[in-house]
């Protein structure tokens, strides 16, 4: 059984006096156990509105949720008790509470009882580094504490999958770092399902075991990391030379020059091998000295912007 | 399923720590509370406090209390909960929502009992207004409330709908003071005012309670007199609607997607 199946998912957005917006349209997903997933997509994709419907505190025009076989629509007690969420924001906990306090009450709120509750928020305080805070309120942590809090009450009742929408947004670069440790921890050592939206997406490229791609609601992207990397790799290099081209030689078409001051960086696609003898043969005619050939791997990132460019042309 | 009374206490304990926490706030709305009810007394009583007339006034004024806070509660707290995204948290519980907001009334309940005993026993210390205890009053104290959270419950719909919805609130608190008869009785009303706010929350429940608590009827006379069915029958009416209301507006919201929005 999968941890997430979306199913033809739809939402659009009315308001009188201007255009429907349509939020998500016919979304499927399949999202096995113990897997991180990414959830990527430009502002105004529809990755908090997928989310949402899956909590059930948006309703889908069509189509429906189920968490661990659990329909979200009519089922809803019994799904809710299956995810743990952070929704994007600063303020998911009460900022007048303590800690502690939150934890305790969304505890409560999942359904945990007495003999439970208190140690597990003992643990999850101890472990995301806020024991020494428990009584102080949330409004005095800093952000990345507040968040800290946010994913702990989330995670209070121990949920087996956990949505977690921008939880690095806004953070210093060592609570980044807690998070993404944690996440990778939940799915890993806790076998939880992860699925989280993020714009870092070097994180994503490091946490996730696959991404899906969505822009103006729709998917245009589902594969596993690896999948996604080997069919965007290409042969693309780049070519450091000290000092700077004369110009007195044509350079093959289709490649950048980036000149500075004491070197020059010649990149672009260079599939065919002969194709690269004739860059090396342009260099050594123009007599500069070559500092190095580097071969680059491309990144999530150069993907991710590639797919977008595709789909909106 | 998860056990109501673990609900209740959870929602009874946030809320009287919230409460603690902004007890400075607390204070100050506990002595505006008491001052404004001496200078009305002032008022009313053309420039000296006429203690014949206050326990009725004060009976009336600490219903009219009651109706403040569960509106206030179901309006603003609903809101601000909205825009800073407890609401979808809440949401996002197994519990069923009328349960956990249930819950809420009663920790509502709760808090604005501990604040009108507190108001209430200072003015009766302080005033030297004799409020007699009366065990038959309960039954219509609780009707009372009943509607009244019945009213709060469609405040909340409509907060769910309309987002901006607090002035209304702040309005409809305000002219229940003057209309739901805890400063002048509504019989004193011209008859198409009195007849409007005999449609309104607490005004049966004051008329009711005056003649219990104030003229020593028993429980008996005022069924008999018709008026205790007319509060019961109102207030059963005012859970019903609020209770639509509430859901729809939840519906709606949830079409809308604004649950977490202001």
């Amino acid at each position: 059984m999968n941890a997430i199946e979306l199913d033809g998912l739809s939402k659009t957005f009315r308001r009188r006096g201007s255009e429907p917006v349509h939020a998500v349209v016919d979304l499927s997903l399949s999202i096995p156990r113990g897997q991180i997933f990414g959830f990527l997509g430009p502002n105004g994709a529809g990755k908090t509105t997928t989310i949402k419907m899956m909590c059930g505190v948006v309703a889908p025009d069509s189509g429906g949720a189920t968490l661990l076989g659990h329909d979200v629509r009519r089922d809803r007690a019994a799904a809710m008790r299956q995810i743990g969420v952070v929704l994007e924001g600063a303020r998911t906990v009460y900022w007048r509470l303590s800690a502690m306090e939150n934890l305790m009450y969304f505890g409560r709120l999942k359904g945990i009882r007495g003999k439970y509750l208190k140690p597990r928020g003992e643990r999850l305080l101890k472990e995301l580094d806020l024991w020494d805070r428990r009584n102080d309120d949330v409004r005095e942590f800093s952000r990345g504490m507040q968040q800290k809090v946010a994913i702990a009450a989330a995670l209070m009742s121990d949920p087996p999958i956990v949505l977690l929408d921008e939880p690095t947004l806004g953070l210093d670069v060592e609570s980044a770092r807690t998070v993404r440790e944690w996440v990778s921890r939940l799915a890993k050592e806790e076998n939880k399902t992860v699925l989280l939206t993020t714009h870092q997406l070097t994180m994503a490229q490091e946490l996730c075991d696959r991404v899906a791609i969505i822009n103006e609601g729709r998917l245009i992207a589902d594969r596993t990391v690896g999948d996604l990397l080997s069919l965007f790799r290409r042969d693309y290099y780049r070519i450091r030379v000290g000092g700077q081209i004369t110009g007195r030689v044509s350079l093959p078409e289709g490649l950048v020059i980036e000149e500075g001051e004491h070197e020059t960086t010649i990149s672009g696609d260079i599939a065919e091998q002969e194709r690269l003898h004739e860059v090396l043969r342009f260099i050594r005619e123009e007599g500069l000295p070559l500092l190095s050939v580097q071969r680059s791997e491309p990144s999530l990132e150069h993907i991710f912007v590639e797919l977008l460019n595709e789909d909106r042309q | 399923m998860i056990a109501a009374p673990l609900v209740l206490y959870n929602e009874a304990r946030k809320e009287l720590l919230i409460t603690w926490n902004y007890r400075a706030n607390l204070i100050i709305e506990l002595l505006t509370l008491a001052v404004l009810f001496i200078f009305i007394s002032y008022f009313v009583g053309t420039g000296a406090i006429a203690t014949q007339g206050l326990p009725a006034f004060l009976l009336g004024y600490l219903i009219w209390f009651y109706a403040a806070i569960a509106i206030s509660s179901m309006s603003s707290n609903l809101l601000g909960e909205a825009s800073v995204g407890t609401l979808e948290q809440l949401y996002m519980s197994p519990v069923p929502t009328w349960v956990l907001f249930l819950g809420r009334v009663i920790a509502t309940f709760l808090k604005s009992t501990i604040m009108v005993v507190l108001v209430g026993v200072t003015l009766m210390l302080v005033l030297r207004i004799n409020l007699p205890l009366e065990p038959a009053a309960l039954p219509p104290f609780f009707l009372t409330m009943v509607g009244l959270f019945g009213f709060g419950y469609a405040i909340g719909g409509l907060t769910l709908m309309y987002k901006q919805i607090s002035s209304v609130s702040n309005l409809v608190n305000n002219m229940l003071l003057f209309l739901n008869g805890a400063l002048l009785p509504v019989q004193y009303f011209p008859e198409w005012l009195e007849t409007t706010a005999r449609m309104l929350p607490t005004t049966q429940g004051i008329i009711v309670l005056r003649r219990v608590v104030i003229d020593g009827a028993s429980l008996s006379a005022v069924w008999e007199d018709g008026s205790m069915v007319f509060l019961a029958v109102q207030s059963v009416v005012f859970l019903m609607v609020g209770w639509v209301l509430f859901n729809v507006g939840e519906r709606i919201a949830k079409r809308r997607g604004s649950l977490g929005q202001y």
